[in-house]
């Protein structure tokens, strides 16, 4: 998204992620984003990350309920237009589905990928 | 009344106890298994031993006739989850949460929960008359 010209902050609690992300090339130098270490569900980090101005917020941690938390926070209180979670647990993916959240389950993508790319090879 | 509490840390031992000791029927869930067996020595068969964020597992717990449920764990994101479903899924009247960070007892509301309480602020409160004289 840095490349095709959005502005990208990225929100981690761990410092060494962003070196970690770099050594592996994930992040590489030309990443123009800013990089802020906290909590992703706490308000004042979110403000820090700038999210009063943000037209979209994206929760991918490991945690679904962290992912949950943080994107209810950026939806309902900062109003945050384009907000999308990660929930790996199908059925928590349904139920905050139903509740309004724009969600994605890489456990049930996935499986239907796995099941359509076995369906061509038949 | 019959009250769910979620996360059998400190908080979630001692309000189990305590709720017995004044009559009511209690749930105490753990996700932590070698926890749960602890709880279990100590409060006998009212502890279950799941993820209180699971619908399934909640379910289980005959959560459709409780009257309350309280969520305790030292995380407020699960804490929140938990009582969302609570609240959404089984229509729980009550929901009580245990927020960690004082910034959330506003967002909790926001979001649907009854009650959130935050020991931070509790203890700030015993201090401030001092402070403020």
């Amino acid at each position: 998204m840095d490349r095709e010209g959005h502005d990208v902050v990225i929100v981690d609690r761990d410092p060494n992620a962003f070196s970690r992300a770099s050594t592996r090339g994930v992040l590489t130098r030309d990443f123009r984003g800013e990089q802020v270490v906290g909590n992703g569900t706490d308000v004042d980090v979110l403000r820090r990350a700038g999210i009063e101005h943000a037209d979209g917020f994206v929760a991918v941690t490991e945690g679904d309920n962290r992912n949950i938390f943080a994107s209810q926070i950026a939806k309902h209180v900062f109003k945050v237009p384009h907000v999308v979670t990660r929930i790996y647990d199908p059925e928590r993916a349904e139920a905050y589905e139903k509740l309004g959240l724009h969600t994605i389950c890489p456990t049930i993508e996935g499986a239907k990928h796995i099941e359509t790319s076995l369906m061509e090879r038949a | 009344m019959y009250v769910i509490v979620v996360g059998g840390g400190t908080v979630g031992y001692y309000m189990s106890r305590d709720l017995v000791e004044r009559g009511h029927e209690v749930t105490l869930i753990e996700r932590d298994a070698r926890r749960a067996d602890w709880l279990e020595t100590q409060l006998g068969s009212i502890v279950m031993r799941g993820d209180g964020c699971e619908v399934r597992f909640l379910a289980s717990t005959g959560i459709e006739r409780a009257d309350a449920i309280i969520a305790v764990t030292a995380d407020d994101e699960d804490n929140l989850v938990a009582l969302q479903m609570a609240k959404r899924h089984f229509r729980v009247k009550k929901t009580i949460a245990r927020v960690n960070n004082p910034y959330n007892v506003d967002i909790f509301k926001m979001l649907g929960v009854d009650e959130a309480v935050s020991a931070t602020d509790v203890l700030l409160g015993a201090l401030e008359p001092p402070l403020t004289s």
